[in-house]
């Protein structure tokens, strides 16, 4: 089971959890693309797309309860990645059966999970690891 | 996680704040693209990225080992990065096979230019290896340049505008090449270009940066094209026909009839900016659109540029500027209508700059076709000074 990097941790167990299990459906989805795992993409991603949608709920409202003054910009964040969850959706309804749809939606789930989801939550950190702790 | 992962990073120079907490993941395998014009901190980045600049705020981390932070630098040597400059930077006075084989340190010499030879024959150069720098093409140095780089096995390669020396036409083959011997070799690859085709062509993302060192988008090609989430944004990628107005009914007025303005409320100030293949011509038939009178046209190869302007308008105060990706010869046809394509035409508040004027210093972000039709826009906004106003 692939483990999240030291330097995505945001030592929160309720994200880290959250985000560990993003990694392992994604990582699935890529075994799928990689013809090592005989689900389909097509009803995996979905599934992954919704996890991350109820993903971005409890974080944001993580935030409120810890008092995040930027708690209203990261929701903004959340918001402005429809686009991108749109897109993968869109390549994952082909990927089982277009090898280059399948390529571009491997690179598009680690910018998402990478990119978009982990290293922006990173933003606060500091903030939440001194709340909860405190 | 294999690749780079770059938190919070910022930097200045004096009192000169050239990065602002940028952060950015370039996994393995994949090619990071950060487009923005001179002076807005991407060459920085890079070399904080490679250990050439003591990073002062924020983490660096490479395949999972943190080589940066306000109290640690790991020095470049010790970083695993292969990194290429803009002027490739041979040694004169080592032959191709040397030259790639110099950074295998460590290495038996025999094992060495085995591996260097490997690295030749991925970039087509395995018969020049005895040849010198000054022997070769500019495509041929390029070519060199980027084995060498390679050769090392790095975890992360770094390219600085790598074709911007290259021609036309040379830089269209080795490009693609580069992107093959990359995607072949799995590096993870951050490259810096202030070409926004160059990284369309080549990234799995692109990152723009705006002046001060923010990043303003972030997404693919696509994604940065069709749907800039500003008027920086849009603007870097070429030419844009601006109409300038005041939202009613979530409507923007423009002469070629209403454009949806989602999010902004009535009354407010707003700009349409429409790019110049967002216009859509027909001519004989009507496409819907509203009659407009053709001024001049050029034919720039596999596309015309006309201006234009509309045919009920008798000040002729708005000139706009058409790309027809064909031959274009108004002279032959009869009535000609203009419309508007949803998809190349974006609606942005309108803060009261002038349009364009974070781009106008900087033509050298633009493709030569559209330099050369951006210069013809800005010499009739200087002389009739209505270009942005709307036409009512």
């Amino acid at each position: 089971m692939a483990e999240l990097s030291k330097s995505f941790e945001m030592e929160c167990e309720i994200l880290d959890r959250d985000h560990q299990e993003l990694m392992q459906q994604i990582d699935k989805i890529v075994a799928v693309i990689d013809g090592n795992d005989d689900e389909r993409c097509a009803n995996l991603t979905p599934e992954m797309i919704k996890f991350a949608k109820q993903h971005f709920s409890r974080e944001e409202a993580l935030l409120t309860k810890v008092g995040y003054p930027d708690v209203e910009k990261h929701a903004a964040h959340h918001q402005n990645l429809d686009h991108k969850m749109e897109t993968i959706l869109d390549l994952a309804a082909v990927a089982d059966e277009n090898p280059l749809a399948g390529e571009k939606l491997k690179s598009a789930l680690k910018f998402f999970l990478a990119d978009d989801i982990i290293d922006a939550d990173l933003d606060f950190k500091a903030f939440v690891k001194d709340r909860e702790g405190g | 996680m294999e690749g780079l992962h770059i938190h919070g990073a910022a930097h200045a120079y004096g009192g000169n704040q050239v990065l602002t907490k940028i952060s950015m993941v370039v996994p393995g395998g994949e090619l990071v693209c950060l487009l923005g014009p001179s002076g807005c901190g991407k060459s920085t980045l890079l070399r904080l990225a490679a250990g050439l600049e003591v990073l002062q705020e924020g983490t660096i981390v490479i395949d999972d080992v943190t080589v940066a932070t306000k109290e640690l630098h790991v020095p470049p040597e010790q970083r695993r990065i292969g990194l290429m400059f803009q002027d490739y930077a041979l040694f004169p006075h080592l032959n191709v096979i040397d030259n790639v084989s110099f950074g295998l340190i460590g290495m038996a010499k025999r094992k060495a230019r085995a591996i260097a030879r490997e690295r030749l024959d991925q970039v087509d150069l395995a018969d020049l290896t005895e040849a010198f720098p000054h022997m070769l093409s500019g495509g041929m140095q390029q070519r060199v340049a980027l084995a060498r780089a390679l050769a090392p096995e790095p975890k992360l390669l770094l390219l600085d505008e790598p074709f911007s020396g290259l021609d036309t036409n040379m830089r269209a083959s080795i490009r693609q090449m580069t992107l093959n011997v990359l995607k072949e070799s799995g590096v993870a690859t951050l490259m810096v270009t202030h070409d926004p085709e160059e990284a369309m062509f080549m990234a799995d993302r692109i990152k723009i940066l705006g002046h001060g060192g923010k990043i303003l988008q972030s997404g693919d090609s696509h994604e940065i094209y069709y749907h800039p989430n500003n008027e920086f944004v849009a603007r870097l990628f070429g030419f844009m026909n601006t109409i300038k107005g005041i939202v009613q009914n979530s409507m923007v007025q423009t002469p070629f009839g209403p454009v949806p303005a989602n999010g902004f409320a009535d009354g407010e100030a707003a700009q349409v900016l429409i790019r110049p293949e967002g216009i859509l011509l027909a001519a004989g038939a009507d496409n819907g659109g509203v009659p407009v009178e053709v001024n001049s046209t050029h034919l720039l190869g596999h596309f015309s540029v006309a201006s234009l302007k509309i045919a009920s308008d008798r000040n002729g105060a708005q000139e706009f500027y058409v790309r027809v990706h064909k031959e274009f010869l108004p002279e032959l046809e009869g009535r000609i209508t203009a419309r508007v394509d949803p998809e190349q035409s974006f609606v942005f508040a309108d803060d009261g700059t002038a349009p364009g004027e974070p781009m106008m210093d900087d033509l050298n972000i633009l493709s030569p076709e559209l330099k050369t039709l951006l210069s013809t826009g800005l010499e009739i906004a200087d002389k009739d000074g209505k270009t942005a106003e709307a036409a009512e």
